[in-house]
């Protein structure tokens, strides 16, 4: 059966005055998938989350949410959906379960068994004041109140900010839980690594413009490998002439290349030639990310 | 949701500023009545021989002369050296010295005529020594004291004090206050970046500034409420309760409520126009301190005095309320719904508006 979208944004434009946050913005969240939303600071990806929840008001778009409109049934959106703000405080001067009592509350939740199992899983110690606690152990709080409504949907705007690594891994690991529980995660960051690890696909923002959707692995895929030959004599150029070759550079003896599809012509191409040397490397998330960020010559 | 979530927060987080505020508002009071008997006893001493002055006035068509006599006071000695002083209501509390260094305890003094009325002064005599003392006052008006004209009502009263208390430094005192905390209630939501994950829960924006309006409507009308209690107490204890009743203290202080709203309704409409505490605690502010002047000036400015419709405080007839024991709930209304819209007004505004970050 085909999975349903749990998101479906459409042509969504967010304006601040003259200054464009995001412009016609396609993107759809299937239900039970991690999306990463990948890009730099100010590439509008707090603004897109924070306009999906009714935070923002739209210029212009449509983004439905379970089949509900972010604006006119944002209430009940909110009431499903968890939310990590990228930059959030709470009330100083209260105990952290003081203040997630209340939001658990406020969410229309009244059993708590889930909220201190994941205040004992992060090792968050409830009963000091909020205003005593560390970056790393506000951002628990964070993702504990993210988790504790055991809500559909969870929208995360960079979730690991400030954890250790322990608490990282920790955290992966419950997005992975997560999503086993048939939960629908859509978190931004800027982290390469942490979206690789966890996203099973990815969105690429720049300037407010999607870039790219991919699945992560076909992605890669699609990026090619790049080739690196050291030939025993000098070759000619034109012998790698061929369809799925692409920005071929040869410096003396050594040629370079990316090779996006028929891999299999390539090497037989080679094999025609003495070989001194060769390696076929996969692009990373970091390299394609990278080479997003530099089209239109303002890689940020 | 649960509704009222919001209201609990406000008060768990600012519960000692608030109980802090209620202790020096109740001391105030009680030490305010408390200090009438003393105050009474200085006015009196003051105003010995007030009436001592006969005032004549001779139309002679387009103006009008006065004749003040004083003659007769002082009995022990004789007293050759007046200064009479002159004023109308605007600068009562600042009179001008009109005429000095008189050695008969008579003067005639020429007014022009405004409109076929005889000007409205009040002239006071004083006869200098080595401090100078007051041998009367009188005005050329009518009226049924000169300090009732001056304060709104004879402070020799208690039910005067109270009220120059209510006029001087009530709205003032409570207003900044509740226009400060006001504020800071909706503004450190914004300021200390918790609006969104409270908005990130199913609340809606009217809910939350509902709730807002709410909880610091419901301190104010406990404020009022002991307020009042106190000030029977406290009224009582200087044996004052046969000149006003109990009911006339309570409901006069507990019935100041939607002027209050009134503050609160535009506090917050501050923080949501201008998300930004500076700007909002200006605002709230300005509207407390231009409705406050122009209040006094209304009561005392000649011909100014329609600008009393103006002022919210004009419709808490608090003297009405205290001396005639009138309680206006028409007035009383109209300032509650004057809340009511500014509440829709800030509701309106903040639905359209984006959670700043």
């Amino acid at each position: 059966m085909e999975k349903q979208p749990v998101m479906k944004i459409r042509g969504l434009t967010k304006k601040y005055g003259d200054v464009v946050g995001i412009k016609d913005l396609d993107l759809e969240v299937y239900e039970g998938e991690i999306m990463g939303f990948l890009g730099p600071n100010g590439a509008g990806k707090t603004t897109t989350i924070r306009t999906c929840l009714g935070l923002l008001q739209k210029t212009a778009g449509e983004v439905k949410i379970f089949g509900l409109d972010s604006h006119e049934d944002s209430i009940e959106i909110r009431r499903r959906t968890g939310y990590l703000p990228g930059d959030f405080g709470m009330y100083s001067e209260l105990k952290v379960k003081t203040i997630l009592d209340y939001l658990l509350s406020q969410s229309g939740v009244s059993d708590k068994s889930r909220m201190k199992e994941l205040g004992e899983r992060l090792e968050l110690d409830m009963n000091r004041k909020y205003g005593n606690l560390s970056k790393g152990n506000k951002q628990k709080v964070g993702l504990v109140q993210a988790f504790m409504a055991d809500q559909d949907l969870i929208m995360m705007d960079e979730p690991t900010s400030g954890l250790d690594p322990l608490m990282q891994l920790k955290c992966y690991e419950l997005l992975r839980e997560e999503k086993e529980r048939g939960k629908t995660i859509f978190m931004s960051s800027h982290i390469l690594a942490e979206v690789e690890e966890v996203c099973d696909r990815v969105a690429i923002i720049r300037n407010g413009s999607l870039q790219v959707v991919e699945d992560i692995d076909s992605l890669k895929e699609k990026m090619g490998k790049k080739l690196e030959i050291e030939f025993e004599n000098s070759i000619d150029p034109s012998l790698f002439e061929m369809k799925g070759v692409e920005d071929f550079e040869m410096d003396g003896r050594r040629a370079t290349m990316i090779v996006t599809s028929n891999l299999d012509e390539v090497i037989k191409a080679v094999s025609k030639q003495n070989v001194l040397n060769m390696s076929l490397e996969t692009f990373s998330l970091d390299q394609l990310f990278l080479t997003y960020y530099s089209q239109g010559g303002n890689g940020e | 949701m649960k509704i009222g979530n919001n209201m609990v927060m406000e008060l768990k987080k600012s519960w000692k500023g608030l109980l802090i505020f209620l202790i020096i508002v109740l001391l105030l009071i009680a030490g305010f009545i408390q200090a009438y008997p003393s105050v009474r006893a200085g006015f009196e001493e003051d105003l010995e021989g007030q009436e001592n002055i006969e005032m004549e006035i001779i139309d002679e068509n387009r103006n009008v002369t006065v004749k003040l006599t004083w003659d007769g006071w002082h009995e022990k000695e004789e007293v050759n050296n007046y200064t009479v002083l002159m004023s109308n209501t605007e600068s009562f509390t600042v009179p001008m010295e009109k005429w000095e260094n008189i050695d008969s305890p008579y003067i005639e003094i020429s007014l022009e005529k405004v409109e076929g009325e005889v000007p409205e002064r009040y002239f006071a005599v004083a006869w200098e020594e080595e401090e100078r003392k007051l041998v009367g006052i009188e005005s050329t008006v009518d009226r049924l004291e000169v300090f009732q004209e001056i304060w709104g009502a004879d402070i020799t009263d208690i039910r005067g004090m109270i009220s120059m208390l209510w006029d001087m430094w009530w709205v003032l005192l409570i207003g900044l206050y509740l226009g400060y905390v006001s504020v800071n209630s909706v503004a450190k939501d914004f300021e200390e970046r918790r609006m969104d994950i409270i908005f990130s829960k199913p609340i809606s924006r009217k809910q939350y500034i509902l709730e807002k309006f709410t909880v610091l409507s419901l301190f104010m009308f406990v404020l009022l409420v002991i307020t009042g209690l106190v000030m029977i107490g406290s009224v009582g204890s200087v044996g004052e309760l046969n000149t006003v009743s109990s009911t006339a203290l309570f409901l006069s202080t507990v019935l100041s409520l939607p002027i209050f709203l009134v503050i609160i309704a535009f506090s917050i409409l501050g923080v949501v126009h201008f998300k930004n505490s500076k700007k909002a605690i200006g605002f709230s502010f300005l509207i407390i301190l231009f409705q406050f002047g122009l209040n006094i000036v209304a009561d005392i400015a000649e011909g100014l005095e329609y600008l009393g419709t103006y002022t919210i405080l004009s419709y808490w007839d608090h003297e009405a309320m205290l001396v005639d024991e009138v309680y206006s709930m028409t007035d009383i209304g109209l300032i509650f719904g004057l809340a009511l819209v500014i509440l829709g007004l800030t509701i309106w505004l903040f639905e359209k508006k984006d959670i700043p970050v």
